[in-house]
């Protein structure tokens, strides 16, 4: 039972990760809170489902296509709307996030409705035995989907010149600026990536969860929350706290009773910004 | 001069005979609208002046709403008492809160805020004895017929207005007020220049929290029923944040302006569109940022003419990375 639980935490944790990756990174970077990559994962989830029911693309397969709309969608939004508010207060871009997330939620009510949605595939009653562990190969795949592609993100961000001029501005952006980094470009990039995994994220889920758009708040409290656990502190971090996050929800079921889950889930949440504010691993930027 | 005060007195008339001459409708949507004054009012003392973004603000409005409820109708007391209570609840929120949280900057303390509204609304939630936890409570409301209580309520929430926008004025020219502006400004400087920056934004978010605890208590009286979902609703709080950014952040008037723009349009969109509601809202959020961030107010201060109004609009646009 404890080791199901925290077998089905891993797997739950690495999509979080995705999650908490596409957050942080617009977060640490342009010092934005984004309300909307709830709405941006909710947006992927139902391009795959539409890809699914039109014309049958696995959602394992439309994931790459989901990456890029979702690419350029960010990209747009970037260059259009937020480049022109960046060096505003806080209540700027967090409350135009916040318009942007409502109109998403409307957007995507209109089209697709509030009814719960989800993709059935073919093979997603087939699992794996290991003694008396269950891991549904759905489960398994998007799992290894997400850590694969924690891993190119990494590796995006260490060995690419685009990787390193996003650090750049986000460690001095005047320092940046003198070496020729064009600073509202790699802002796009930035926040292109992050609707990308985003996207990811929801073509992921889609097979796995029923969704429908009232998912897209809850899913944005859980963005905090790994944000807060791993702090801003790059690929690890993000990744950890989706971890975290994921053991805590399936653990914490055996051993607490789920009306006071969400209440311990916020106090936690409280005591780690006041205590710790630079998350768990505490390492500053990418 | 002369035509302003005529102005001024126009509207005082206009304001206080209005439940005389029409009912019903345009006496409810203006006590909505008295209410989001008072409550976008209180929230603009901490995040307007004193520069802090308060996501949490809507958990002084359950607070107030809830702690009214229990005291007249589980204690007995009655409701002015009930609803001084319930402020004075919200404020021991925001002390014990903002000893915490006050000391975090930037989105920080804005995040801080909103998981302590949710951790409150899930206590609210779970005091199923006290509360009645999801299934909410009702208050019984006045004994009288509604069109004397749609005047009352109309009258109890002009004056609140009245009261905490004149508040909001004095605090503007006092002490306080300019050292919760220098704050905003620059913190440390603040702090250099001897100004106890925690305490002073403590006492902030204490007299925010006090007007919208009211606005939540009298607001709980008015509709009779609450439950935790609609009370500590995140959506208290957005409407706030739009509102004081249409009116203009950090002036007297701004939360009031902006409180009539917004629940009016809000009035029309729902009438007509009800489905496209929230689009219309967020599409109203995101022009409203990119095309006047500082507010109509300040938009309208500096500039004389429709052609300056403008000009002033495409500066900001281009004040970019």
């Amino acid at each position: 039972m404890l080791l199901q639980s925290i077998v089905n935490g891993i797997l739950l944790g690495a999509i979080y990760g995705t999650i908490g990756i596409g957050f942080s990174l617009v977060w640490g970077v342009m010092n934005i809170i984004n309300v909307a990559h709830g709405g941006f994962i909710i947006i992927g989830a139902y391009l795959s489902f539409a890809m699914f029911n039109q014309i049958g693309i696995d959602p394992f397969l439309s994931m790459p296509i989901v990456m890029l709309i979702m690419f350029l969608i960010g990209f747009l939004i970037q260059k259009t709307i937020l480049n022109y508010v960046i060096r505003g207060s806080v209540f700027l871009t967090l409350t135009l996030t916040f318009g942007l997330q409502i109109l998403i939620y409307n957007v995507c009510l209109v089209i697709w409705g509030a009814d719960y949605r989800s993709i059935k595939l073919a093979y997603s009653a087939h699992s794996f035995l290991f003694g008396d562990i269950v891991i549904p190969s759905v489960r398994l795949g998007v799992f290894g989907v997400a850590i694969l592609l924690t891993l190119l993100f990494y590796l995006f961000m260490q060995k690419t010149k685009t990787g390193i001029a996003i650090s750049a501005t986000a460690l001095n952006l005047e320092g940046a600026k003198t070496v020729g980094v064009d600073v509202g470009n790699i802002y796009a990039l930035t926040f292109g990536i992050s609707a990308a995994l985003a996207g990811a994220a929801g073509s992921m889920i889609s097979p796995i969860m029923s969704f429908n758009p009232f998912l897209g708040n809850p899913l944005i409290a859980k963005a905090f929350i790994i944000a807060v656990l791993g702090g801003l502190g790059g690929t690890g971090g993000a990744l950890v706290g989706g971890l975290v996050l994921g053991l805590v929800e399936t653990v914490g079921t055996i051993y607490i009773s789920a009306r006071y889950q969400e209440l311990l889930a916020f106090s936690v949440f409280i005591l780690i910004l006041v205590v710790r504010p630079q998350g768990i691993i505490g390492k500053r930027f990418y | 001069m002369k035509k302003k005060t005529i102005l001024y007195f126009a509207i005082c008339l206009i304001l206080l005979s209005l439940p005389l001459i029409t009912s019903g409708f345009l006496v409810r949507l203006m006590t909505h609208i008295f209410m989001f004054i008072v409550v976008s009012s209180a929230l603009n003392i901490i995040a307007g002046y004193a520069g802090y973004a308060a996501f949490g603000n809507m958990m002084f409005f359950g607070l107030g709403a809830y702690t009214t409820a229990i005291c007249m109708e589980r204690v007995g007391i009655p409701f002015v008492f009930s609803m001084m209570l319930g402020g004075f609840v919200a404020v021991i929120a925001a002390v014990l809160f903002g000893t915490l949280f006050l000391r975090l900057r930037g989105h920080y303390f804005a995040l801080a805020s909103l998981g302590a509204a949710e951790a409150v609304r899930s206590i609210v939630d779970n005091l199923t004895e006290l509360t009645g936890g999801g299934q909410g409570m009702t208050i019984s409301s006045l004994d009288v017929n509604p069109a004397i209580s749609n005047s009352i309520f109309y009258f109890a929430m002009l004056l609140l207005a009245v009261v905490t926008v004149t508040f909001v004025w004095w605090l503007s020219r006092s002490r306080l007020g300019y050292g919760l502006m220098a704050i905003r400004a620059d913190e440390e400087a603040a702090s250099v220049m001897g100004i106890y920056t925690t305490r002073s934004k403590v006492i902030a978010w204490s007299l925010s929290a006090l007007f919208t605890g009211l606005a939540g208590g009298l607001y709980a009286f008015w509709f009779s029923y609450i439950d935790p979902p609609t009370v500590f609703d995140v959506m208290w709080v957005v409407d706030m944040f739009v509102i004081i950014l249409i009116g203009g952040m950090g002036t007297v008037i701004g939360p009031v302006i902006g409180a009539v723009i917004l629940e009016a349009i809000s009035e029309v969109v729902w009438s007509n569109f009800i489905e496209l509601h929230l689009g219309i809202l967020g599409i109203i959020i995101i022009l409203s940022v990119l095309f006047m961030p500082k507010g109509v107010v300040m938009l309208a201060r500096n500039s004389k003419n429709i052609g300056d109004f403008l000009h002033g609009i495409k500066i900001n646009r281009e004040i970019s990375v």
